[in-house]
């Protein structure tokens, strides 16, 4: 038995999130997450940081919400955010008196906007249409969710949070309507626990529903399905956003060597409703050519989905019409004491979120510190010394790259190529990933499979979509004996069974080509799947 | 202009073998290529038929290529063209300096970089691996910075596979090729061209194995079609050498193209390279003329017959986009779902097999193109290789054998 006066479910970045406030407001929290960090939404983004603009007429409070966020985010996030800037584009087809109405809604709500000569808007971004009628600059910026949610946690544990990934709260016990802990299952090791807790935030995205339903308790969470395509190529390097009401296909976000193409929206049949459709995708490019018209051209890399955990308290509304802005609802109004749920908002205010549920449960711990996320950065950046080490021995390409992947985990990865320098050899050419670093991610002890690996550091999310990778990280693994148990065949077929759940859907053109090369190399090549005769005969 | 008998497109396994096929009938072939094929993807290996359609193992191609779909292209050409093309293969290496074994009575287990077994049939005397399930001490051979290979993946995969727990110990070989970038298996076939690299290699595995075991290397026994390399290695260590399956670039496929480009160089046949055929013209049923279409200006070429080899989704022969797919040089038709989620199947692997992988044209006994009521759409056009419609190479591990079987048709018909 373990125990913790709050335990948190939801391992996304609202989670993360509350356990970061917690932990430096000297809580003692446990965070508990099924599969590995960022696995629902807080990955399955767009993975814009919003300016607010895109919310500024609608929903002028939570514009505003944005545009401070996204300040404190770029600020303390220097390793997960980088700072693009947006554009805002009005075409032929939209609206133009939804333009001054949306500058002065963007004015009202502290969104910096900049009216930008389309010429320059062009020259900037030389693929942008030739149609745009009207373009603005916004403090929009790019954010990787999966290496935000790490960068919370590793914040955390400095102050003493705790994780529990791959676990699963299997039941709530309360008793005379004060809660008393969860019920907790390994869903690698196979092992049952119980933590002993005073408060439980229930933190768990589109599963909150479910798990509200242990404790008893009802909840509306409608799940939103959103569909997005990845590019193969980096065609432009600011967030363009149409200027009109949001609508499916009117985000494109640069992240790294790729593009981002989002959203859609339709009621998710279940919280990891994760399969894109090629419907979908069609639908997606079909409107994304308005600001790019060359993008039917560009290569496609993978299509994912992700849900929105959309709260309504009327069960009969969806989509759009919900609004963004998240909920606390605290359970003791149904008669249970320590129970509390979050639901809805956007990424881009998880801290603000985290902020506000940590203030509720202080008061009910009666601990009377104040929040410092805002203040402090989520990680240090590395000493000047140890990356001044870390040019000596890494590619040179690589350096500041591996620095903001890894965090505090740098040193270690820069040590292991200074003992063996063969180890700057690139696992991935596609993200530029070394065996350094993939080795000392695979070494933590969070780590299980090569899909956790990828999360951290990129691999395989490249051009190749793990056909090159996927063999190397392998090895790499059994190598250095951190497969910890389970077969090369079983690492392989993980890994590359979910690159294929993205390019499924859009199984023509380059990626067909790529798809019947990994066959190619692990089917007819290496005999990955098929039986041998002893085996089946 | 000149005029040719015959037209190949396509400079893979299926477009070389197919021009020799005709070039030995005494036809003036010509052969246009854009690349190298899918042989330095997948290897100089003939896979006949490894797996039936439940994914059972096959021990004898020949007996079960009776039991497979009308629509395969094995059982459109009928057994006997099969067996003769297995024949004049074999005939052909041999007679160039470089025999293959194996026969199509039988099925031959090799190793593959992952550590799984994988059935083959006809393969390069390096991949007879009679010697490897009576061993008692396996060396797995690894290279000293060789990206891709791992000698630990495939001692423990190898020693997983039913019939092959064993003792595997893993050697690392040094080439002192310290020239900073990364290191394929092509460069260490090239260390293993020189003698320089023969005499390092053979000392170096003199001293870390026992005579009379089995030692696994990866496919890197030199560039050329010729056994200099496995000869020197397995005299100096006295063990049995056995080339693993690898990774691309696949050095047993370079192997066995250079060994068919110069024997269809002796046969006259012509080939241009580097030159992307972009359409066909046709009249009342026959191809009269193929246009290339390169960066300079467009060229033609007339023929009496064609052979189509242009390779299938993968090579570029077809090309898919949302819902359909085309062959891309006479625009013959290939049937697709009209739903692309229909193309595929959930997971990857371990199915039985992708419905995509068989998308491609049909054709007739001869290997003509049909439409939906069998009746031919070109008469003097032949179609060898991936392009065809019916099979399931990665799957049923028929890769290079359908490849062989039609080339050797299709040069007969044209």
């Amino acid at each position: 038995m373990k125990k913790s006066a709050v335990v948190i479910i939801g391992g996304g970045a609202t989670g993360v999130g509350i356990l970061r406030d917690l932990s430096m407001r000297g809580v003692e929290a446990i965070l508990i997450e099924q599969r590995d960090l960022a696995f629902g939404a807080s990955s399955r983004f767009h993975g814009l940081l919003h300016s607010g603009g895109r919310y500024a007429v609608k929903d002028p409070a939570a514009a505003r919400e944005c545009a401070e966020e996204n300040t404190i985010l770029r600020r303390i996030g220097r390793h997960c955010v980088e700072e693009t800037e947006g554009y805002f584009v009005r075409l032929p087809e939209d609206d133009p008196d939804y333009e001054p109405k949306w500058v002065a809604a963007c004015e009202a709500a502290g969104i910096p906007v900049a009216k930008i000569a389309l010429d320059e808007a062009h020259r900037l971004e030389p693929h942008l249409t030739p149609r745009a009628e009207a373009v603005y600059r916004v403090p929009d910026a790019a954010v990787d969710g999966f290496r935000l949610c790490r960068q919370n946690v590793l914040s955390a544990k400095k102050y003493g949070g705790r994780v529990l990934t791959y676990t699963e709260v299997t039941g709530i016990d309360h008793k005379n309507s004060q809660l008393e802990g969860v019920r907790i299952h390994n869903t690698i090791t196979g092992e049952v626990d119980t933590i002993q807790c005073s408060v439980v935030i229930n933190a768990s995205g589109s599963w909150v529903g479910k798990v509200a339903e242990l404790a008893g308790i009802s909840i509306n969470v409608n799940p939103d399905k959103g569909t997005l395509i990845a590019f193969n190529h980096r065609f432009t390097d600011r967030i363009v956003n149409r200027l009109r009401p949001p609508a499916n296909g009117d985000i494109v976000v640069p992240h790294g060597s790729v593009t981002l193409l989002g959203t859609t929206s339709s009621p998710a049949t279940k919280p990891d409703d994760f399969l894109p459709t090629t419907k979908e995708v069609l639908e997606l490019l079909q409107a994304g050519k308005a600001l790019f018209e060359e993008l039917p051209q560009f290569r496609l890399l993978r299509a994912y989905a992700g849900t929105r955990p959309l709260y309504c308290a009327d069960p009969t509304a969806d989509g759009r019409e919900i609004s963004r802005n998240f909920v606390i609802l605290d359970h003791s109004r149904e008669g249970l004491k320590g129970f509390v749920s979050i639901v809805g908002g956007k990424l881009t205010t998880y801290r603000l979120m985290a902020e506000k549920i940590s203030d509720l449960v202080c008061r009910q711990l009666s601990v009377h510190t104040s929040c410092r996320t805002a203040e402090e950065a989520l990680v240090e950046d590395p000493s000047p010394e140890l990356m001044n080490k870390a040019r000596q021995f890494f590619p040179s390409f690589g350096v500041e790259l591996a620095a903001s992947r890894l965090g505090p985990d740098f040193a270690t990865a820069v040590e292991l190529i200074q003992k063996n320098p063969g180890k700057k050899e690139l696992v991935c050419e596609c993200e530029l990933v070394t065996l350094a670093e993939a080795e000392t991610v695979a070494a933590d002890a969070t780590t299980f499979s090569m899909s956790d690996i990828r999360r951290r550091t990129r691999m395989g999310m490249g051009t190749c979509q793990g056909t090159y990778c996927g063999l190397r990280g392998v090895e790499m693994m059994v190598g250095n004996e951190l497969a910890k148990g389970t077969s090369t065949v079983e690492l392989l077929r993980e890994f590359l069974e979910t690159r294929w759940n993205g390019i499924r859907p859009i199984i023509w053109g380059h990626q067909m080509r790529e798809v019947e090369l990994t066959r190619g190399i692990y089917e007819a090549g290496l005999n990955i799947d098929g039986a041998m005769p002893d085996e089946r005969e | 202009m000149k005029e040719n008998d015959v037209i190949v497109v396509g400079g893979g396994l299926s477009g070389i073998f197919a021009a020799i096929t005709a070039a030995r009938r005494g036809r003036q072939v010509l052969l246009v290529t854009k690349g190298v094929g899918a042989i330095a993807i997948g290897g100089g290996t003939i896979d006949m038929l490894g797996y039936d359609s439940a994914g059972i193992p096959v021990r004898s191609p020949w007996e079960a290529m009776t039991k497979l779909e009308p629509t395969h292209p094995y059982t459109l050409i009928g057994r006997q063209a099969i067996d003769q093309a297995a024949q004049s293969f074999l005939t052909l290496c041999a007679e160039e300096g470089y025999p293959y074994s194996g026969n199509l009575q039988e099925n031959q287990w090799i190793p593959t970089a992952l550590g799984r077994m994988k059935p083959s049939c006809l393969v390069p005397l390096t991949m007879n691996t009679t010697t490897l399930k009576a061993a008692e001490e396996v060396a797995v051979v690894e290279v000293h910075r060789l990206k891709d290979y791992s000698g630990r993946v495939i001692a423990d995969g190898l020693n997983q596979c039913p019939g092959y727990r064993k003792k595997y110990s893993v050697v690392t070989l040094k080439t002192g090729i310290e020239d900073g970038r990364d290191l394929t298996a092509l460069d260490v076939a090239r260390w293993l061209d020189t003698e320089k690299g023969r005499l390092s290699c053979c000392e170096q595995l003199a001293r870390s194995v026992r005579p009379g075991g089995v030692i696994l290397l990866p496919p890197v026994l030199g560039t050329r079609p010729d056994y200099e390399a496995f000869n020197r290695i397995e005299q100096a260590t006295q063990c049995r050498v056995i080339e693993t399956v690898g990774l691309p670039p696949a050095v047993t496929g370079f192997r066995l193209r250079k060994l068919l480009v110069k024997c269809m160089t002796k046969l006259n046949v012509r080939m241009i390279e580097q030159s992307n055929v972009v359409r066909a013209t046709i009249e009342n049923g026959r191809c009269n003329e193929i246009v290339t279409g390169n960066p300079d200006r467009e060229r033609s070429y007339r023929a009496r017959s064609f052979i189509l080899a242009s390779g299938g989704l993968f090579g570029g022969g077809l090309q898919a986009s949302p819902g359909q797919v085309v062959e891309s040089i006479f625009n013959l038709p290939v049937h697709v779902p009209a739903e692309t989620d229909q193309w595929s199947h959930e997971n990857l692997f371990f199915t039985s097999g992708q419905p995509f992988a068989k998308f491609g044209v049909r054709v007739d006994g001869s290997l003509r193109p049909v439409d939906d009521s069998g009746n031919v759409l070109l008469e003097n056009v032949f179609i060898a290789g991936k392009t065809l419609a019916g099979y399931d190479y990665c799957f049923e591990k028929s890769g290079n054998g359908v490849a062989l079987a039609t080339a050797y048709r299709a040069g007969l018909g044209a």
